[in-house]
């Protein structure tokens, strides 16, 4: 577990860089170094004023189960999502109209954003989930072979996870 | 129950990948994230056009969704007691009825609709905005505004 920074609430108080052990805190990027991070010290995240700093997991537990029942009608909408997403933008490709096509783009992009949510309900919310890797290993083995399908880096990261 | 990756179209596929790839950036994991935008470029590579593409089959495919679709899920959570799946059908049903307000709106005004304002996307729940400055928090998800970007019209 190390610490990490968000920028967004940094107040630049600097009270971490006080209180590190090993100097992580201090960086040209503004975010904590990783490597130097101590494994759950949490020092720099009870002392920063502003609430900037939190820690992140290097493991994670599994996803709450679901019904059957759930899942099925999670992914049923989750495809009619994605069949609007398509929809808009084949409308948008088809005209030259910008107004249109504006409003195509903003139906392609939060039917897309609804459906991710969709995903994420449904076995799907975090990499480190079993139905996660079950999902990379059967688009390895449906369409690995196909030009353009990055194999070497899915197959690490399911080797990674067995 | 998992998803069956032959019976997904590419979108589908798409889809669960950029929802893979945010949650590996949150959780701060650089490299499987690359791995997941990666997968997903591959899919919409091949995403093809629609033959049907047209603003009644979209709408008609909306209301699906609002009159059965959402209904059918809710009934399920409901017995399940399942209080996250509640939460991204209430979101995303509330969302789909911005979709086809907007819809519905554009197919009246046409082009007047978005002639003077901006359009924006809240990039956590899919909110949709016409306007000129959009909600300081997302009245469906309510992440600050930050997170609720502008679509703007291109030419072509």
């Amino acid at each position: 577990m190390h610490a990490a920074r968000n920028l967004r609430l940094c107040s630049k108080d600097c009270v971490c860089l006080f209180i590190c052990p090993t100097g992580a805190t201090n960086t040209e990027n503004g975010q904590i170094d990783f490597e130097k991070c101590l494994d759950g010290c949490r020092l720099c995240v009870d002392a920063c004023p502003s609430g900037a700093i939190y820690l992140v997991s290097s493991t994670y537990p599994k996803p709450q189960s679901k019904s059957d029942a759930m899942t099925e009608s999670i992914f049923a909408l989750a495809a009619s999502k994605a069949e609007q997403e398509d929809l808009a933008r084949t409308i948008g490709a088809q005209s030259d109209d910008p107004s249109l096509r504006q409003i195509c783009k903003v139906v392609e992009m939060s039917s897309r954003i609804i459906a991710e949510d969709l995903w994420r309900e449904s076995g799907y919310i975090i990499a480190q989930s079993d139905a996660a890797t079950r999902l990379l290993e059967a688009m390895l083995a449906e369409h690995g072979l196909m030009e353009g399908f990055p194999a070497e880096a899915v197959k690490a990261l399911i080797n990674a996870r067995r | 129950m998992d998803a069956d990756v032959r019976q997904m179209t590419w979108t589908e596929l798409a889809a669960v990948c950029t929802n893979l790839e945010k949650a590996c950036t949150k959780q701060l994991r650089g490299e499987e994230a690359a791995t997941f935008a990666k997968l997903a470029a591959f899919y919409e590579a091949r995403q093809e056009m629609k033959s049907d593409a047209t603003m009644q089959n979209l709408v008609a495919l909306i209301d699906a969704d609002l009159s059965s679709g959402y209904r059918a899920a809710n009934d399920v959570a409901e017995t399940d007691a399942d209080r996250g799946s509640k939460r991204a059908l209430l979101w995303g049903e509330k969302a789909t009825k911005l979709l086809k307000s907007l819809l519905v709106r554009y197919e009246k005004q046409g082009a007047k609709l978005t002639e003077n304002t901006g359009v924006f996307v809240c990039e956590i729940c899919g909110f949709v905005y016409v306007g000129d400055t959009p909600p300081e928090i997302c009245p469906i998800c309510k992440v600050p505004s930050f997170k609720i970007h502008p679509v703007r019209k291109e030419a072509i």
